[in-house]
């Protein structure tokens, strides 16, 4: 439903000492998320994947590029044209704690939006309490005892579950969880995750994960597809599982390294990668932007930069010179 | 040219200490009464070991680790027990002046989003300064420069971290400089609380692997506190679990997450999301952790999420008990520890699965 082509975003910083100075989040990314379809983007802070989700929910202009929903180009409409497009993709917020309005209980919370499409849907006033019920019995909240409560009364689980059930009321297309679990007790993140799987099994809304903790982002589903972005380039995109199990580029390699193994259950993978130099932007890259870090550059890699491909015969799309599979991922101790 | 050590520590000579909590319980003041975070915890930090202790929101964990320095706030207060370390006696006794001095030379700690706990109007350097003359330190030069030797090893250019303000620091380097002002003075105990929450994966594993070398290298006992079971089987020797202000489990690490004991530890390790096996095999606990309000007042504080819960498990709090290595507290591991009990754990264990499905 939505599709993006070499899509580029530069922050241009205004006003203090570092005036004018830029900061390049998106280098060019290509991206396509089908109806009902599934997509994670990971990588770490400042990647850009943050930027890219808030440019697929409209909230963000990018500069280059193109944005397609529905096939229409987003380019060839006004900005108050492009708005019903977009209200169709809903952002979902990492922190549940400030993205509800202290001041108002989760049944006010939910009454104002559903009003408004109550009016525009034609629909009689009565339907806005249904609905209200039906959505909260969908996230998986108990209605009677949520819609008076405010949302410092709930935890964190279950107001990240009202978040989600307010984000339904417009009747979205495409949820846009960033970081939606990373606030939430770990007991408890389960539950959103699979709650995010199910909506996507039930209502065909399309999902997509902006996380920097790779093993929520095998949550969407198997048919999901794994974007790996690192300083504002994709690195490597295919299958979650495929991503996950074999992948190739030392990047992704050194993200999936660096997840804690859990000792007395798991044994570390045989061939961990670690950067060899922390990420240092000041300096420009001429050829691979994971060059300086990557432990198996060559010269080539330092002048030319690598494309998304499949070069190697790799199932999943790459952006490396020399892809190659290592066993990285912790593998479990037989069974309990 | 000839070097002459200049600073001969007082402290120098110090070894790890060992750290006794027993029988601790701190309650909060509130509207509906004293209401018990941390109730009767019994924990031994062994010289020299890593010790993590992990929960979620409302376990106890970050009130614990702030009773080793004796520094609950109001209303919070410590109601029982005893804090013995090392060197220092009962901390729990310790008041004004003697209590100021202890924290920092002694107990070193690495506050919660120490990303953020950092002067923003002060280069590190000044704030390092600060803390050198609030401790009487009489030669600051070498306090400086024990600092760039510290930040160096950590992987930073010293000078560099200590001319810069926080806004010119990364996550990960603010966290290293939490680190360098909690051992600067010299402490051999170091409490980090939520040491990698908000870094990245990459980050977190090196700073992860800072600490475990830093640990050894100057004979440290450490806590390290988390919600983040990964954390701790990285790097702590031995694991306490904690839930509704009681520790519930406690062990080596290799030990409570190869063969856990208490249907809490179980649970939380099914319910974090992993890179492999079977998707569908991991499941969120039911129900949410308890909060200062709802902790139930008799019985076992997990009972209400508990797939194993007998009727004992409201009426009488389960003593902890050792179990091999392990000491867990739970009614349903004590039956099952004798041979008779370990029917009729089984037994339950199946009445319990067939209630729930």
């Amino acid at each position: 439903m939505i599709t993006g082509r070499n899509v580029t975003k530069t922050f241009r910083q205004r006003g203090g000492v570092l005036s004018g100075r830029e900061v390049t989040a998106l280098r060019g990314v290509d991206f396509a998320i089908g109806r009902g379809g599934a997509a994670s983007f990971i990588g770490e802070s400042g990647c850009g994947k943050t930027t890219l989700g808030r440019i697929i929910a409209g909230l963000e202009e990018h500069d280059t590029g193109e944005i397609v929903i529905d096939g229409v180009p987003m380019s060839s409409l006004r900005p108050r044209q492009r708005q019903p497009y977009f209200r169709r993709i809903q952002l979902i917020h990492q922190d549940p704690y400030s993205a509800l309005n202290p001041t108002r209980t989760v049944h006010q919370t939910l009454d104002a939006p559903l009003t408004l499409r109550a009016r525009q849907t034609r629909r009689p006033r009565s339907w806005v309490d249904e609905r209200a019920e039906e959505l909260l019995t969908l996230v998986g909240l108990d209605p009677g005892y949520v819609l008076p409560r405010y949302p410092h009364q709930l935890s964190g689980g279950m107001r990240q579950r009202v978040v989600i059930a307010r984000a339904l009321t417009v009747d979205p297309e495409m949820l846009v969880a960033d970081e939606a679990v990373s606030m939430i007790d770990v007991s408890l993140r389960l539950g959103i995750l699979a709650l995010l799987k199910d909506l996507r099994e039930r209502l065909g809304v399309s999902v997509l994960f902006i996380t920097h903790d790779v093993a929520t982002a095998r949550y969407i589903g198997e048919d999901g597809e794994l974007y790996v972005i690192y300083r504002g380039q994709v690195v490597e995109r295919g299958p979650v599982e495929t991503v996950i199990s074999a992948p190739v580029h030392p990047y992704t390699q050194s993200l999936l390294s660096a997840i804690p193994v859990l000792h007395g259950l798991e044994r570390p993978g045989e061939q961990p990668v670690l950067p060899t130099e922390a990420l240092d932007e000041s300096r420009p890259d001429a050829g691979c932007l994971f060059a300086r870090r990557c432990p198996f550059r060559t010269g080539r890699c330092e002048a030319e930069r690598p494309v998304l491909g499949h070069g190697g015969d790799t199932p999943q799309w790459h952006a490396c010179h020399h892809p190659e599979r290592r066993s990285v991922v912790a593998v479990p101790i037989g069974r309990r | 040219m000839v070097m002459t050590s200049v600073k001969a520590p007082a402290t120098s000579g110090r070894r790890a200490p060992g750290v006794r909590v027993s029988g601790l319980s701190v309650v909060y003041r509130t509207p509906a009464g004293e209401l018990p975070a941390v109730s009767g915890v019994d924990l031994e930090l062994v010289p020299g070991s890593i010790t993590g202790v992990v929960g979620e929101s409302g376990s106890g964990k970050s009130t614990l680790a702030l009773s080793l320095l004796n520094a609950v706030q109001p209303p919070g207060r410590i109601s029982a027990g005893s804090v013995e370390i090392d060197g220092l006696g009962d901390v729990v006794r310790l008041r004004g002046e003697e209590l100021r001095k202890a924290r920092g030379r002694h107990i070193g700690y690495v506050f919660q989003a120490a990303q953020n706990s950092l002067n923003p109007l002060k280069t590190v350097g000044k704030q390092l300064l600060d803390l050198g003359r609030s401790h009487d330190v009489a030669d600051l030069r070498a306090l400086v420069r024990d600092a760039r030797d510290l930040l160096g090893r950590m992987g930073m250019d010293g000078a560099r971290v200590l001319d810069s303000h926080q806004h010119e620091l990364s996550g990960g380097m603010r966290q290293r400089v939490g680190i360098m002002l909690a051992l600067v003075l010299n402490a051999h105990l170091v409490v980090l609380d939520e040491p990698t929450t908000a870094l990245d994966m990459i980050t977190q594993a090196n700073i992860l692997r800072i600490v475990r070398e830093v640990h050894e290298e100057r004979g440290l006992t450490t806590l390290v506190i988390t919600h983040d079971l990964g954390v701790v089987a990285e790097i702590a020797d031995r694991l306490a679990v904690m839930y509704g202000g009681r520790v519930v489990e406690q062990g080596p690490t290799r030990q409570v997450l190869g063969a856990p004991r208490h249907p809490y530890t179980q649970g939380l390790l099914r319910a974090i999301p992993r890179l492999v096996g079977d998707i569908d095999e991991a499941r969120a606990l039911p129900g949410r952790p308890p909060t200062l309000g709802t902790i139930p007042a008799t019985g076992c504080v997990f009972r209400e999420r508990c797939p194993l819960r007998a009727e004992i498990c409201a009426t009488a709090e389960p003593r902890a008990i050792s179990l091999g290595e392990s000491i867990v507290a739970c009614h349903v591991a004590e039956a099952g520890a004798g041979p008779e009990g370990r029917t009729r754990q089984a037994a339950e264990a199946r009445k319990a699965r067939e209630e729930h499905t």
